[in-house]
C-alpha cells in the first residue's frame, strides 16, 4: 500500500512540475506579444527616419508606444497615429517615404481641417480604435471601412471621389464646396430633377416615394438584391437603381431619367452621405450663398497648429 | 557567501513533507485557506477515473473568472455610449487587455462546459442518493446560476452579438404565461434593452450572482464533507461492512458471561481502514494545485490562441442575421423555432413551449430525480452501474439531443435560420461597399 502512495507523489509532482513549466511559457508569449506588438518596427524605422532627415534630437524625442488623436467631442480616437507616424511632418520628411510613414499631403482645405481637431477616421473612415493593419482597414467586422483606393476602383471611382461622402457628413448643407465636384454636380441634379417632389427629405417633399432624410444609414439587408447585378451592397443597389429604376425594383413609380454612370455615381454618393453622424455646430460649415465664393467655412473654433507630437494613449 | 546562497537555494527550493500523521492533519485543521478540507481523504476519491476532478475544474474556472473579472472592471464602464469603446480599448490600447478579456471569456464558457460535464459526472455514477440528495438540488442551482452569471457578462460588450443574443434570451423569457412579462421587465428595467438594461445586467454580473455563488459554492463543499465525501466511497464501505471479519482472538462478553456470536463493536465497521485512505497534506493539497494550474494553463492558452468575440457595436435597428442566443442557449432556440407552427397567415409561437414548458419541465425533472430514483443502495458511487441502465440511458438520450441541437444551432444554422451543410457556401451578406 506504501507504494501506491508513492505513486501519487511521483506522478502528481511530475505533472506539477510540468504543468508549472508550460505556465511559465504561456507567460513568456503573452509577454513577448505585449513588448513586441506589430506596430513595434514600424515605429523603430520611423525613428531612424526621423534620425535622417530631421536630425539626432528629433529623433531621441521620440518615444516608442502606442499614439492617439482623442477628441472626445466627436467621440473619435484615431490610433491610426501609431504607425502612420509622418501624417504632420510635411515640412521635413519627404513624401517619397511610401505607407505608412509619408506625411499627409498638403491640401488646400488642410487648414480648416486639423489634425487635433478632426483626427483621421472622420475623412478616412476605418476603425480608430484599432492598433493593427488588418483591424484598422479591414472591413471585416467593421460597418465603416476605410475609404481606400481599392475599394474606390470597384465602384469606377477614384479615392478622392469616393471620400466626397465622407465630407458631406459635414457639409450637407452647402449649395457647393470646393473640392467636392462629385458631391456639387449630384446637389445641382437633385434639385433639377425635383427629387423633392416624390421623395421627403429633411420634412420637405412629397409622400409618393419613402423618405430619404437618412438614405445612407438604411440597412443594406432590408433591400431587395434579386435584380441586382454583382457585389451585394448598397451602394451598387442605388446606383443600379438610378440607371434603371424599374429593372431592380419592378413596378416602381420611379421614373427613369437616363442619368449618364457618372451622374448615377454622383448621386450615389451623395445619398449614402445623408446619414446620422451627430457632429457638434462648431463642425458644421456656416451656409453659403450659391453666388458666393465656394470656399468652405469649416469650423468656427479656431485649431491650434498641429503639434508634432501626438496624444500619447493613456 | 557560499553559505548564504545555499540557504537562499533553501528557501526557494522549499518542500513541505510532513514527518507524521499528526503534523499533516494538522497542516489541515490549523490552516484557514485548508481547515475545509478533511484530514484524510480516501484513495478512491483521489482516482483520476472517478471524478475527472470536474467539480475542482469548475471551482478553478471560477476563482480565475473572479480574479480576471476584477481586473476587466477597473477599466470596463457600463454605459451605452463608453462600454462598446471600453472594450475595444481593452483589445487595443490597455497592457494585457486582450489576453486578460480573452482568458475572462473562454474561461465563462468553459465553466459552462465543465458545470454541466460534472453534472453529467454524478448523474452517472448515482451519487446524488440518499444523504447526498440535497447536495444534488445545491448543484443544480449552481448550474442556474452559472447559465444567468454567463448570460448576464454576455450583454456587457455591447456589440451587435450580445445586444441580440440577450434579445432573444428576454424574449424567450416574455414567453412565460403569466409572470413572463414581469420578468422580462425587470430584467430589462423596461420594455427594450438599453442604458437599464446593461446597468442590471452589470450589477446581476459584478455583485450579486457571484456573491450567491461563492455562498453556495461553500454550502456545496460544506455538504460535501458532512455528507461522508465523494460517494466514490460507497463502495468501499459497503465491502467494508459486508465482508466477513475473522472471529476475533479475544471472545464477546455481554453484562453476565460470554455470549454466543460477535459483538455489535466487531460487526460495525462503518470506518473507513487505514490502507484505504491517504493524508491530505500533501495528497490533495498537491492535486487541487494541479488542477487549478491545468485549468490555468488551458485558458490561457485559449486566450494566447483565440481571440473572444467582438462584433460591430449593438445597433438596435439592424438586426444580423441570423440572431443566435449563446450557445448553450441556442438548443432552447432551436427549440422554439421548431415548435413555432404556421397555419397559413397564422403563427403560433413555440416560445412558450420550447422556451418555457420544455427546459422548465427538465429542470424540475433534474431537481426532484434523486426522490424518483429507485435503483438500489449498491448502485451509488460506481460508473455506469447495471441496476441504473434505463435512467442512465434516458439521461444520456437527452444530453446527445440536447448536444446536437446545439451543434446545429451552433455551425449549421446561417442566413435566414436555414441549415447550411458545411461546405455548402453560404449568402452573402449585403453591406453598405
Amino acid at each position: 500500500m506504501a507504494k501506491q502512495e508513492k505513486s501519487y507523489e511521483v506522478t502528481d509532482y511530475g505533472w506539477l512540475v510540468a504543468m508549472s513549466f508550460v505556465f511559465l511559457a504561456l507567460v513568456a508569449i503573452a509577454l513577448w506579444r505585449e513588448v513586441f506588438p506589430s506596430w513595434r518596427p514600424v515605429q523603430k524605422t520611423f525613428r531612424n527616419d526621423l534620425q535622417k532627415y530631421a536630425g539626432v534630437e528629433k529623433a531621441d524625442s521620440f518615444q516608442i508606444g502606442i499614439k492617439q488623436i482623442w477628441i472626445p467631442k466627436i467621440n473619435v480616437v484615431d490610433r491610426c497615429v501609431t504607425c502612420h507616424l509622418g501624417y504632420d511632418w510635411g515640412t521635413i520628411l519627404p513624401a517619397t517615404l511610401g505607407e505608412p510613414l509619408m506625411p499627409h499631403p498638403n491640401l488646400p482645405y488642410m487648414d480648416k481641417h486639423s489634425f487635433q481637431q478632426f483626427g483621421c477616421t472622420p475623412c478616412h473612415g476605418g476603425q480608430g480604435w484599432a492598433t493593427t493593419a488588418e483591424a484598422a482597414h479591414g472591413d471585416k467586422g467593421w460597418n465603416d471601412p476605410m475609404l481606400s483606393a481599392n475599394l474606390a476602383k470597384r465602384y469606377g471611382l477614384t479615392r478622392g471621389e469616393l471620400m466626397q461622402m465622407r465630407c458631406n457628413y459635414c457639409h450637407r448643407h452647402d449649395v457647393a464646396t470646393s473640392g467636392m465636384e462629385q458631391i456639387n454636380a449630384a446637389k445641382i441634379l437633385f434639385k433639377a430633377k425635383k427629387c423633392i417632389v416624390c421623395h421627403t427629405v429633411e420634412g420637405r417633399g412629397g409622400a409618393t416615394a419613402p423618405e430619404i432624410t437618412y438614405f445612407g444609414d438604411k440597412d443594406p439587408e432590408l433591400v431587395d438584391f434579386s435584380h441586382v447585378n454583382g457585389a451585394r451592397t448598397l451602394f451598387n443597389w442605388n446606383y443600379q437603381h438610378l440607371m434603371d429604376p424599374d429593372k431592380v425594383s419592378p413596378h416602381t413609380t420611379m421614373p427613369t431619367f437616363n442619368f449618364t454612370p457618372d451622374e448615377a455615381r454622383d448621386l450615389t454618393l451623395l445619398l449614402l452621405s445623408w446619414r446620422r453622424e451627430i457632429f457638434p455646430p462648431e463642425y458644421i460649415p456656416a451656409p453659403l450663398e450659391a453666388s458666393a465664393t465656394p470656399t468652405p467655412t469649416a469650423s468656427a473654433t479656431p485649431s491650434p497648429a498641429a503639434s508634432p507630437a501626438p496624444t500619447k494613449a493613456p | 557567501m557560499r553559505e548564504r546562497m545555499a540557504k537562499l537555494w533553501r528557501a526557494v527550493t522549499w518542500t513541505w513533507s510532513p514527518e507524521s500523521e499528526r503534523e499533516s492533519s494538522e497542516a489541515i485543521v490549523r490552516n484557514l485557506w485548508l481547515h475545509w478540507f478533511p484530514a484524510k481523504i480516501t484513495r478512491a476519491a483521489m482516482s483520476w477515473n472517478y471524478s475527472m476532478w470536474l467539480g475542482t475544474a469548475s471551482a478553478s474556472l471560477f476563482l480565475i473568472l473572479t480574479i480576471t473579472g476584477v481586473m476587466l472592471m477597473f477599466f470596463y464602464v457600463p454605459s451605452t455610449e463608453r462600454a462598446y469603446g471600453s472594450i475595444k480599448d481593452l483589445e487595443f490600447a490597455v497592457s494585457f487587455g486582450r489576453i486578460l478579456r480573452n482568458q475572462h471569456r473562454w474561461a465563462a464558457e468553459g465553466m459552462v462546459a465543465i458545470v454541466f460535464l460534472h453534472m453529467a459526472r454524478v448523474f452517472f455514477t448515482g451519487a446524488y442518493r440518499g444523504q447526498r440528495a440535497a447536495n444534488w438540488v445545491v448543484g443544480v442551482l449552481l448550474l442556474l446560476l452559472t447559465l444567468l452569471l454567463s448570460f448576464t457578462g454576455y450583454l456587457l460588450p455591447w456589440d451587435q452579438l450580445a445586444f441580440w443574443a440577450v434579445t432573444v434570451g428576454t424574449n424567450i423569457a416574455r414567453e412565460a404565461p403569466l409572470v413572463g412579462g414581469t420578468i422580462s421587465f425587470l430584467l430589462l428595467g423596461g420594455n427594450q434593452i438599453d442604458q437599464q438594461t446593461l446597468l442590471r445586467f452589470y450589477v446581476l454580473h459584478v455583485f450579486f450572482l457571484p456573491l450567491l455563488l461563492w455562498i453556495l459554492f461553500a454550502y456545496h463543499m460544506w455538504r460535501v464533507r458532512k455528507d461522508g465525501g465523494l460517494a466514490a466511497v460507497e463502495p468501499i464501505r459497503a465491502e467494508r461492512t459486508m465482508r466477513p471479519k475473522e472471529m476475533p482472538a479475544t471472545k464477546s462478553y455481554s453484562m453476565f458471561g460470554l455470549t454466543p456470536g460477535t459483538s455489535v463493536q466487531v460487526m460495525s465497521s462503518t470506518d473507513l481502514e487505514e490502507q484505504d485512505l491517504v493524508t491530505s497534506s500533501p495528497n490533495l493539497t498537491r492535486r487541487v494545485m494541479l488542477v487549478f494550474l491545468a485549468v490555468q494553463n488551458a485558458t490561457l492558452l485559449a486566450a494566447i490562441l483565440f481571440n473572444a468575440p467582438l462584433e460591430e457595436a449593438a445597433n438596435a435597428a439592424v438586426t444580423p442575421n441570423p440572431a443566435k442566443a449563446p450557445w448553450y442557449f441556442v438548443w432552447l432556440q432551436e427549440l422554439v423555432a421548431s415548435t413555432t407552427v404556421r397555419i397559413g397567415p397564422f403563427t403560433i409561437s413555440g416560445g412558450f413551449l420550447g422556451g418555457i414548458l420544455l427546459p422548465g419541465f427538465l429542470l424540475m425533472v433534474l431537481a426532484v430525480w434523486p426522490w424518483l430514483d429507485r435503483s438500489p443502495k449498491n448502485a451509488e458511487g460506481r460508473w455506469f452501474a447495471k441496476t441504473r441502465r434505463n435512467q442512465n440511458a434516458v439521461f444520456a438520450a437527452a444530453i446527445v439531443a440536447i448536444v446536437i441541437l446545439i451543434i446545429i444551432g451552433v455551425f449549421l444554422r446561417g442566413p435566414y435560420w436555414k441549415i447550411y451543410l458545411p461546405g455548402t457556401p453560404r449568402p452573402e451578406m449585403p453591406k453598405v461597399f
